[in-house]
Formats: C-alpha cells, structure tokens, sequence
C-alpha cells in the first residue's frame, strides 16, 4: 500500500513524520509532491527517505490512499489537474480546513463515476503522534476504506469518525488548539522569567506542567473541574492564581478562540464554494511550474486577468454544466 | 410556641445548661460582665455574636468555661440553613458533636476551626444574598425577553431551588452538572458564554473575599 502526499509542507511533514515514528507505513513507500522543491519541510521528507517530485500526476499514479495536504483555497485548483488521473483505487483524504466532501466529489465526479473520499481534520501533533484526527466518509467510500484510515490516523493519535457538520467546531478546537496551548506555554514561561526562572527551564516546566494535566485528564474519568479543585489548596497560591485568571475572563477569553476559528473556518469554505480563485492566491513561479509538469494539460482560464474560473475547465468533457448547483 | 420569657439574664442562666447569647455585638461584653459570676463548668455557653471571637467571650467569663461561637445563615428559620460551629479551648468533642446533633433541625451543620468562621460567613452568611441577587437578575432576563415579573420572580426562585437540591443530593461536582445541562450548540452554551464575558466567576470570589475580609476586619474590632 503506498501513500502519496499533494502538498509536502506543514502538514504532510508532521504526517509523514508521525507514520514513520509508529512503523505503520515504510517511508520509501510514500511520495510526496510540492512545485517548491527548496521548502524546509520538502527537505526534511527527503531525508526521511520520502519521494519527493514536483509532479502531482506522479505522486497520484504512485499511491492508493491519497493526502491532499494543500491550502484549502488550492484544492479546486488540485482537483481539476489530478482529476483525470484517478482510479478505481485511489482514495482522496482531504485534510484542507472548510473544504467539504461534497465539493469535492462534485469535482472528481467529472472525471470519475465514483470518486472515494475522505474529510478530515488532523493537527500537528502528529508528528509525535499524539494526534487528534476526526474524519467524515463521503459518498462512495465503503468501510474498508475508512477502516485504512483509521489504521493510518490511530497509530499517530486519537482518531473518531464525525458527522461533517462538525469538523468546523474541530478545527477550532483541536486543529487551532496546540496554537493556542504554544501561545499559553510562552505565556507561563514569561511568568516564570518574571519569577526568576531561567527561559528554558520556564519553558521545560511550563510544557511539562500541560503534559502533565492532560494525561491526568485523559486517564481520569473526573470533570476536569473536579481535578482543578484537588490542586487548588484552601487559601493556598493556586487558587489565588485562578481567581486572577478568572478575573482576566481566561474562560470566555478559550471559548471565543474556539468560536472565531470555527466561523473563519466557514468562512473560508464559503469563499472556496465560490469557486473563483483570483490570480493573487497563487504564485506566477508555481503556476508556470505546474504548467510545465509533464501530461498537464492546461487548465482553462489559468492566467487569465479576470480569475481562474475552475469549472469551466474541461468543458469538452462534461455532459452538462456541473458547475451550476 | 410555650417558651418561659423572662427580664432576667442571670434567670436563664441559672435555669439552662445550654445558653445562646444571641444579642448585638456591641452588646456581648455587658451582658457577659452581668451573667459571669453564675456560668460554671457545666455551663455550654454559644455564641451567635458575628465578629466576637472565641478569645474575646473566654476572657469575658471565668476561666475553661464551654463557650462555642455558632455562625448560622438566614434559611436557618426554614430548617435550610448552613451553621458552622468553632469550638473554644474548653469546649471537647462531645460537646461539639451534641450541640451538632442538637441543631441538625437548622440544616447543615458543621464544626470547623474559627479560622473558618469568616469565610463562612463570606459564602453561606451573605451568599443568601448573592443568590437573592442572582434571581432577581434571571428574572429580570425573563422579564426583558417577554415574560410577567411576577412569573419570572416564582421561576427564578423554583430554578435556583432545584438546582440547589441537584447540587446537594446528588454529590456531583457543579462541573459536572453544568456539563449534563449543556447540549451541544445549545442555548445553554450560548447562555454560559455570556455569563463567562461578564466575568461572573471572578465577580463570584471577590464578592466572598470582601464579605469575609468584612467579617475579619469586624472581628478585630
């Protein structure tokens, strides 16, 4: 079984790095393809043993479960390239934030009667595979499919299967969340420097500290208010610190964080849904790059001053107009 | 309801072994000064007198008598209350665990360190208030979105009640209740959402740390 990764940045890396931690899949196995061969991550994966190409016709013809690990604003663009490329095999995990699998397979569905595909949202964290990993399973993905991801997802952390309609809340939750958990560490850390810590012992300690409290979490079956209560002493420094925090409305502060993320996610969906993509979300360079990738044919209105209009690609091929809803 | 009143303080005193000074503050140390010289060892005497510590009533009467300062809370009269019992140096455990027995009818009873007393008083002493606050303000909430003052005002208070009842009997931890409550996407998150932006926690905890700052600062009086 091969994997290959669109997209060799961010999130392929971590992904990659988690699978090859967890020796659920061999590296030279998995092929990763990015227009940017100098990105940092693309190194790393070659280091790793990772084919990395810049062709994504390539990295599709040499896979069976397919990540696409690019912006969500790119996949239409991704889609139309690979669209004619994919088999009966192939199966599409989408990990792009507000990108919906009915978006998708409207897509492919041009170019193929039953397109497998997969949502889902993962984090970085991975990479340590400590995970968190939701998925929702599209149209014609049968359960053997969704039990390989399972495979692929559960050995780099947590993974559940959702209803779609969820995985805007995840993202703002759990796919924002080690964000604001680094930005919580910094912040302790500043506290302890304040204190008379050393940065890189404020910082061991302050990670440790959250470590910590979310293995007891995780292992214990108590509301996390009840294992917060058995820190804080009567009139002891901890329950001081907490009415501080309270006082600073650290409560509604997380709820709102959660809240925006979730709405941005929607948001990007939204414009994505628009299927208007305008020629400054993508570099000239990595245009002209993919254009001269060997078999692919050029995608109609790329380039063109008023927009990349992505559904009207292809027309030759359609038996009706499948851009229209 | 059949109970002997009389003028006479020494009268009580010589005809109980259970005494309650339940008068003002600025008026124990007269009337101590005037029962002293009829309090024995077998005498209990309890104290309802906020601020007047265990050490002021001690010096107030003849050395190692009884004396146990009670601080009770308003539901008391409803057999709802929450009192908490100090005991002073002469005072043993059995006398503390009778007279905790004895006022079980007020509701919850407790023995603790005086220490504790002030913080008792910050939470269940005033706390009564703060849930008269709070109820005034959910109805007021009813009231604006659509509904009679009147109505409001019985549901504020049955709400307030039964979910007081939840948290006693079933011994689960707020949180966890809360969490029972809270559907998913739900109004109740919505609802909890804006108490967190008004900061009703922290307004929570410094409302019980000024009354017992209070309570403190009259005890040193």
């Amino acid at each position: 079984m091969s994997v290959g990764f669109i997209g060799a940045g961010q999130l392929a890396h971590a992904l990659v790095k988690g699978f090859a931690a967890s020796g659920v899949i061999a590296t030279h196995k998995i092929i990763a393809s990015s227009p940017e061969t100098n990105l940092p991550t693309a190194t790393a994966l070659r280091k790793m043993g990772v084919n990395v190409t810049t062709s994504n016709k390539e990295t599709v013809s040499r896979s069976d479960v397919l990540f696409l690990a690019v912006k969500p604003h790119i996949i239409p663009f991704v889609l139309d390239e690979i669209g004619p490329d994919i088999e009966e095999r192939h199966l599409i995990v989408s990990c792009a934030a507000g990108v919906t699998i009915s978006s998708i397979e409207k897509k492919l569905l041009q170019y193929h009667t039953a397109p497998k595909v997969i949502r889902c949202m993962s984090n970085t964290p991975v990479m340590v595979r400590e995970g968190a990993t939701v998925y929702a399973a599209g149209t014609h993905t049968e359960l053997e499919d969704t039990k390989l991801l399972e495979q692929l997802m559960r050995s780099v952390g947590y993974c559940m299967e959702v209803e779609e309609d969820l995985i805007d809340a995840v993202t703002g939750l759990s796919g924002s969340g080690p964000a604001y958990a680094f930005t919580a560490v910094d912040a302790l850390a500043d506290g302890g420097v304040k204190m008379g810590l050393p940065r890189r012992l404020a910082v061991r300690l302050g990670a440790q500290a959250l470590l910590g409290a979310a293995k007891m979490l995780l292992d214990s079956e108590h509301h996390p208010g009840q294992l917060k209560d058995n820190v804080a002493s009567p009139g002891g420094a901890t329950i001081h610190a907490l009415h501080v925090m309270e006082s600073g409305g650290f409560r509604s502060l997380l709820i709102n964080a959660v809240e925006a993320s979730c709405i941005r996610t929607r948001e990007l969906q939204h414009l994505a849904d628009q299927e208007k993509i305008s020629p400054a979300a993508i570099k000239k360079t990595t245009l002209k790059k993919v254009l001269q990738q060997p078999g692919v044919t050029g995608v109609t209105g790329v380039g063109v001053p008023t927009g990349i209009s992505l559904f009207n690609s292809h027309n030759s091929k359609q038996k009706g107009n499948s851009g229209q809803d | 309801m059949g109970v002997v009143v009389t003028h006479s303080n020494e009268e009580v005193v010589q005809h109980s072994r259970l005494v309650f000074l339940a008068v003002k503050p600025h008026l124990v140390s007269t009337v101590l000064n005037g029962i002293s010289k009829h309090v024995t060892p077998q005498h209990i005497l309890v104290s309802i007198a906020a601020g007047v510590t265990l050490e002021t009533l001690e010096q107030l009467l003849p050395s190692r008598s009884c004396v146990i300062r009670m601080m009770p809370n308003l539901p008391c009269m409803l057999q709802e209350g929450a009192v908490l019992l100090a005991c002073g140096a002469a005072a043993s455990q059995e006398v503390g665990s009778m007279l905790k027995n004895l006022l079980s009818p007020c509701g919850l009873v407790e023995v603790g360190p005086e220490a504790w007393i002030d913080a008792h008083t910050g939470l269940s002493g005033s706390g009564v208030a703060f849930a008269f606050v709070f109820a005034e303000a959910l109805a007021d909430g009813a009231v604006k979105m659509g509904m009679p003052s009147s109505l409001a005002h019985r549901i504020a208070a049955q709400t307030i009640l039964g979910a007081g009842l939840l948290l006693r009997d079933t011994g689960k931890h707020p949180a966890q209740l809360r969490a029972e409550v809270c559907t998913p996407g739900g109004t109740t998150a919505y609802g909890l959402h804006a108490l967190e932006k008004g900061g009703i926690r922290a307004a929570t905890v410094d409302a019980v740390e000024a009354a017992t700052e209070r309570a403190r600062e009259l005890g040193r009086r």
